[in-house]
């Protein structure tokens, strides 16, 4: 059947898809590039072999297909579909697959007078692709037994400098480069403390020997006006099956364009392993966990990524009703993925959940009966409504937001942490719109105790520390990083880093009269650069430098900027905070680390959610009705075959644990016992209270923050032993348990036991149980049958120490 | 929300943040250029053990700063005002002296070794401490941290309960009698944290904190109890077949803690003779001690003991020679024999000592300050080779003479004669490697 077909037009799909009538063909193959360049001896050409399959499923046949090089002498093939020079020549590479044969031509040449090797463009890969330059060896700030490269290879003129000038010439000796301690120690031909990183007699090896023998170029001249501008993936996204391979292929591309295949020299990364592996050959595994993972690709400075997507096969389910775009755009993902979203939770399970996630408060007995037996069916928006007005809306989210703002009091003093509060009640009180939240924080002035966010910046003192803290907060960068070096997975530079800082350098805190203090931003100066020492004007992430022209506080300039509708972070960056903590889990997580490299687990939605945000003027009580009314947001969390192993894309509840505050809240109420804080008028609940720093071992083992910095992370969210045992065992439990004043007692003085059972269920799990938990809980009441207190103390108990009570779900 | 009296904690001779600051303020200008170019660092990797002994770790952890010259390091040629009142005794080597404060060790020096060259930079109490179980430099300022104070760097005892793990029923690491200052586990989160008893051993009602329910509460409602929630915990499980379980583990380790037999003879103090109680010394340091051994025996990985009470700014002799070294020698070398004669020195790593040494002069109050550049560790078991004495100070026992032992040495020896790979890196919170110990080397002639 072979010889009948044009076997040339079967190698390039753009030729198949432009409408050839191809019929003999079995099976559709795509081979990429379409042709082949090696010119230099140590180049490589990573080769796809594709076939095109059904429903945008495409198969990797890289590793299945036998290669061969015609005549074999110019070029070596392996098995992967990589090719190696052997000898100057023209030919052509061909694919067998089943019986077909398709080729490309393949042409050699340079190999005995090739362009010399550039440190900038050939080199620094090898280091950082040998992990000479990471972070644990020599890329460390203090280097390693003497020897510092610059981390990620971001300072080329540094190690280069280091590798050619330091140390006599012993690194790399130009006339005699076999004894460069460079090439002998990376290859172990000398004993090297970090053992052996180049493979002797490999490419990379003969490159560098090639580079030293030839003098050690920094770059060649033609470089300098062309360099690598960008690089290129195939494919840049795509749907494996369960345990489907899939081989990358990066190009490096100049600002003339000129190409050159990178796959063996780039680094890649999976940002979600249990899902998608990938090797240092850019090969990519896929698990039988469905989801999605970016793959990082990097090389010089150069990142990009690689979206992998893993449905699962043979799930047919319902598309559930959509009570909004939220539903609509997560079930279009769910979809894709072959996900089966949760039923709807129960009216009382959404209760609970509605109450714990907005006002960090279970509902009552009361509350909960109300809810379970109201018959109306616009109920739930109804208690969406009615719990974003209640007053303890208010406790909850300056509770968070002092933990975000790090109102720590021994920094900023019990003032300044009552100052911040005030503040951000008053806003949460009038539902202040966001951007003006960030502006107010942006370009806060005056006297730090005075009700405001003033203290904030006693913490951030200096310029760069306000910036980055700012960024992170407001706009969701981490640019952290690029304080000491350029961001290895991002575009932020040095440069930028002292840019954003320069909008914080007017700041002055002033002492006042009284011994306060007063913050004042007059002015301010361009920082410099920490290697050049070159002034960097003060200019926003990813624009030009800033004009202050008849403006006296530079933060202004950067307020509007924030909070202008062209900014591609602000919005999303309080989108994906809000999400998380109605949902569990970030679209993006880490909450706070926004950038091309970490997206969104569902793009589409992210987008639409921060779109919606901006159309209701930052309205962030419209906006959290969105989310609440949203049916993702009333699913189950009890799972199906098909969704028990998601942990990404929403199509259940997730298991919360309660923040220390409001589980001590919880066991308050449902003990009927307050509990007493030193110094506080009795009455006050832990949410409402300011002073992170009284002590408490309840607070200290469940985990509350030390307001240390900006990230969320910092509220510890993992259980512990000690936190099961104070539950089950403590004195302070127990004495809240048996309380002469407590419900128990209330309780035992005037109903039966199955009322009893009634009352306490709703007062723990806000609902009531179900016939097998009834029969389990009166025989409490039978073997105690003398003391109906001590039985009802003892399945308060149970209630308080099992998983639904100490969990939000 | 409660208070356990817990000994001497309250009764530490500095006299608060003020003082302390001015102390650390006035110490800088004596700070010289002691550590030795990294260029010189030798190779730690040719000093590793051939195969780890240690399988846990007793760090006894002297708070406050003990003094080196009036225990370990002693000076009789220096004056008076340098040397203090103490003698020199010879110890069981001959050659190696220790004060006369210290008998009950100078009898045992054949099973330890004391390395008199350690010295940092950092001369505050917690982020002295701080420094000491994280290796690296606190941000913030002394005395200015809750506890635990190292929010974001795992302590030595984290690292060996994520990297370990436990070997029976107990928690991997466990702090007595209270939380140790910088022992908290920074990123690594709330598994890695220390497991703390919060109460003290020394009492005839000592208990683990919430280890048991309340005495009110008969076996009959003890067992009902018990079957009430693991009923309605199986309910949920039935209902909710994936997550429940994940978010279960931790109370279930609590459950299986509480329902113990071994861990609970562990925590039993009790059940030891008298003889034994008195061994190592009624005192907090001698019974933390001797619980320690016993956690170990339960399969306790990392035992860090806080024995607060060492910052002697005033009149420090009476105190030093009645109460601080004659409680430490006891319960040291209790600890030490005790452990050789149950077989399980050589499995099990001992380590003496405070977050800094004290100065060489003493002061105008018959005290001595804080003094980081100079400290005395004393090691035992875990495969080190005992009966040494390794680095010396100078003539005023005021600074190495020899090339000085940092606290990521120590770090780094701990995790090697633990079969931890010091140079394992975790990705913290901001996406950068974070090495478990931050550079080091091995303590050379240590093993």
């Amino acid at each position: 059947m072979n010889h009948f077909c044009p076997r040339n037009l079967l190698a390039f799909l753009a030729i198949v898809t432009l409408g050839f009538d191809v019929p003999c063909i079995a099976v559709e193959l795509r081979i990429s590039p379409p042709s082949i360049l090696l010119d230099s001896p140590e180049a490589s050409q990573q080769v796809l072999v594709t076939k095109a399959s059904s429903k945008n499923l495409s198969n990797d046949l890289s590793r299945v297909v036998r290669y061969e090089v015609i005549p074999p002498g110019i070029a070596s093939v392996d098995e992967s579909g990589l090719l190696r020079p052997r000898s100057d020549g023209t030919g052509k590479l061909v694919v067998h697959y089943q019986g077909q044969r398709t080729s490309i031509p393949v042409e050699v040449r340079s190999l005995k007078s090739p362009r010399p090797v550039s440190f900038r463009n050939e080199i620094i890969p090898i280091l950082t692709k040998a992990r000479c330059n990471s972070g644990g060896c020599h890329g460390k700030a203090e280097g390693q037994n003497g020897f510092k490269l610059s981390i990620f290879g971001f300072d080329p003129i540094s190690d280069h400098q280091s590798l050619v000038m330091e140390s006599h010439g012993r690194r790399v000796s130009i006339t005699n480069p076999e004894n460069s301690i460079l090439f002998r120690k990376g290859s172990a031909r000398t004993p090297h403390g970090g053992g052996q990183k180049i493979n002797p007699g490999s490419y990379r090896d003969q490159r560098l020997l090639r580079w030293i023998a030839e003098g050690a170029q920094f770059e060649l001249e033609d470089e300098k006006s062309d360099r690598i501008v960008r690089i290129e993936i195939e494919p840049k996204d795509q749907t494996l099956l369960a345990g489907q391979t899939q081989q990358l292929r990066v190009t490096a591309i100049n600002a003339s364009g000129k190409q050159q295949c990178v796959t063996t020299e780039s680094e890649y990364e999976s940002n979600a392993g249990p899902i998608a592996e990938v090797n240092s050959s850019g090969l990519i595994q896929a698990s039988d966990i469905p989801g999605e993972a970016a793959i990082l690709v990097r090389y010089l400075g150069h990142v990009t990524v690689c979206r992998i997507t893993l449905p699962q096969p043979k799930v047919q389910f319902e598309r559930p009703p959509e009570n909004n775009f939220i539903d609509r755009l997560v079930w279009d993902k769910l979809e894709r993925l072959g996900i089966e979203p949760s039923e709807l939770t129960d009216d009382a399970s959404f209760l609970r959940r509605v109450f714990l996630d907005t006002i960090g408060t279970l509902p009552t007995t009361a509350e909960a009966r109300l809810f379970i037996n109201d018959n109306a069916t616009d109920k739930r928006e109804k208690i969406i409504n009615h719990l974003l007005n209640r007053d303890e809306y208010v406790d909850y989210s300056t509770m968070r937001w002092l933990d975000i703002l790090r109102a720590d009091q021994l920094k900023i003093s019990p003032q300044g942490t009552v100052a911040m509060q005030r503040w951000l009640q008053k806003h949460f009180i009038e539902n202040r719109p966001f951007d003006q939240f960030a502006r107010e924080l942006l370009t806060v002035q005056g006297n730090t105790s005075a009700e405001g966010p003033g203290s904030f910046y006693k913490i951030l003192n200096k310029p760069d520390i306000a910036a980055r803290s700012i960024s992170q907060l407001l706009l969701g960068v981490r640019i952290e990083c690029a304080q000491c070096h350029h961001h290895p997975s991002e575009r932020w530079s040095q440069a930028d880093y002292v840019g954003l800082a320069g909008f914080f350098t007017g700041l002055r805190l002033k002492k006042l009269p009284n011994g306060e203090q007063a913050l004042v931003s007059l002015g301010g100066k361009d920082l410099p650069h920490p290697r050049s020492g070159e002034l960097v004007s003060a200019r926003a992430l990813g624009s030009e430098a800033a004009r202050f022209t008849n403006v006296a506080d530079r933060r202004r300039v950067l307020a509007d900027w924030m909070t202008s509708d062209e900014n591609p972070f602000f919005s999303k960056a309080i989108t994906n905070r809000l999400w998380s903590h109605y949902f569990g889990r970030g679209l993006v997580e880490p909450i706070d680390d926004m950038r091309a490299t970490n997206p969104a687990t569902n793009e589409p939605l992210m987008q639409a959610l921060a779109d919606h945000l901006r159309k209701l003027r930052y309205d962030i009580k419209a906006f959290t009705r969105t989310l609440l009314n949203s049916r993702v947001y009333q699913l189950s969390s009890a799972t199906k075959e098909s969704n028990k192993s998601d942990i990404q894309n929403f199509s259940h509840a997730t298991y919360k644990t309660l923040p220390a505050e409001v589980l001590l809240d919880a066991i308050c109420q449902s003990t009927g016992v307050v509990e007493k804080y030193n110094g506080w008028p009795k009455g006050y609940r832990a949410i409402q209270i300011w002073d992170n720093r009284m002590p408490s071992y309840f607070f200290r083992i469940f985990g509350r923050p030390v307001r240390a910095s900006v990230c969320e992370c910092e509220r510890s969210n993992q259980p512990s032993i000690s936190q099961a045992m104070h539950l089950m065992n403590s004195p302070e439990i127990a004495a809240k348990i048996s309380h002469r004043h407590g419900t128990v007692q209330r309780l035992a003085l005037s109903l039966s036991p199955s009322e009893i059972i009634d009352e306490l269920y709703l007062g723990t799990l806000s609902r009531f149980p179900i016939e097998k938990e009834k029969i389990l809980m009166l025989q409490a009441f039978e073997e105690l049958k003398d003391n109906r207190r001590s039985a009802s103390e003892d399945v308060l108990w149970a209630l308080m120490n099992s998983k639904e009570f100490v969990f939000n779900h | 929300m409660f208070k356990i009296s817990l000994g001497n904690r309250e009764s530490s001779a500095c006299d608060g943040i003020s003082r302390r600051h001015s102390l650390r303020m006035g110490a800088c200008g004596l700070i010289g250029g002691l550590t030795l170019p990294r260029l010189l660092e030798l190779h730690a990797k040719a000093a590793l053990p051939a195969s780890p002994k240690a399988k846990s770790c007793i760090f006894l952890f002297l708070e406050g700063g003990p003094p080196h010259q009036d225990m370990w390091d002693p000076k009789p040629e220096a004056p008076l005002e340098i040397r203090g009142p103490f003698k020199p005794i010879q110890t069981k080597i001959p050659g190696t002296y220790v004060t006369n404060q210290l008998p009950l060790c100078a009898g045992l020096a054949d099973k330890y070794t004391i390395v008199r060259s350690h010295s940092h930079r950092d001369n505050g109490h917690s982020t002295g401490y701080h420094y000491v179980m994280t290796g690296r430099k606190p941000t913030f300022a002394d005395g200015d941290n809750p506890v635990p104070n190292n929010v974001f760097y795992p302590s030595i005892g984290s690292i060996v309960s994520r990297e370990r793990g436990s070997r029976g029923e107990l928690p991997a690491y466990i702090n007595l009698p209270h939380p140790m200052a910088g022992g908290g586990p920074g990123f690594y989160g709330a598994e890695h944290a220390p497991f703390v008893i919060e109460a003290d051993p020394t009492q005839p009602d000592f208990e683990v904190k919430d280890l048991r329910p309340g005495k009110q509460l008969s076996q009959k409602r003890l067992s009902l109890r018990k079957k009430l929630l693991t009923g309605i915990d199986e309910m949920e499980r039935a209902r909710n077949s994936g997550q429940a379980k994940v978010m279960s583990t931790y109370y279930e380790k609590a459950f299986n803690l509480i329902a113990s037999t071994d861990a609970k003879k562990a925590f039993d103090i009790h059940s030891e003779s008298d003889s034994t109680r008195d061994a190592y010394g009624r005192t907090q340091i001698g019974q933390c001690s001797l619980l320690a051994r016993r956690l170990v025996e339960g399969g306790c990985r990392f035992v860090g003991v806080d024995a607060p009470g060492w910052d002697v700014h005033f009149n420090c002799f009476p105190s030093l020679q009645t109460d601080l070294i004659p409680y430490a020698d006891r319960a040291f070398s209790a600890l030490v024999s005790d452990l050789d004669q149950r077989n399980m020195l050589d499995e099990t790593l001992v380590i003496m000592m405070g977050e800094m040494g004290r100065t060489p002069r003493v002061n105008a109050k018959a005290g001595r300050d804080h003094w980081s550049m100079a400290q005395t560790i004393i090691f035992a078991g875990g495969g080190i080779k005992p009966g040494q004495v390794i680095g010396a100070t100078d003539k005023h026992a005021a600074a190495p003479s020899t090339e000085p032992i940092g606290v990521n040495d120590l770090l780094y020896t701990i995790s090697t004669l633990m079969g931890i790979d010091p140079e394992k890196t975790y990705l913290g919170p901001l996406g950068r490697p974070v090495p478990i110990v931050n550079g080091g080397k091995m303590i050379r002639g240590l093993v």
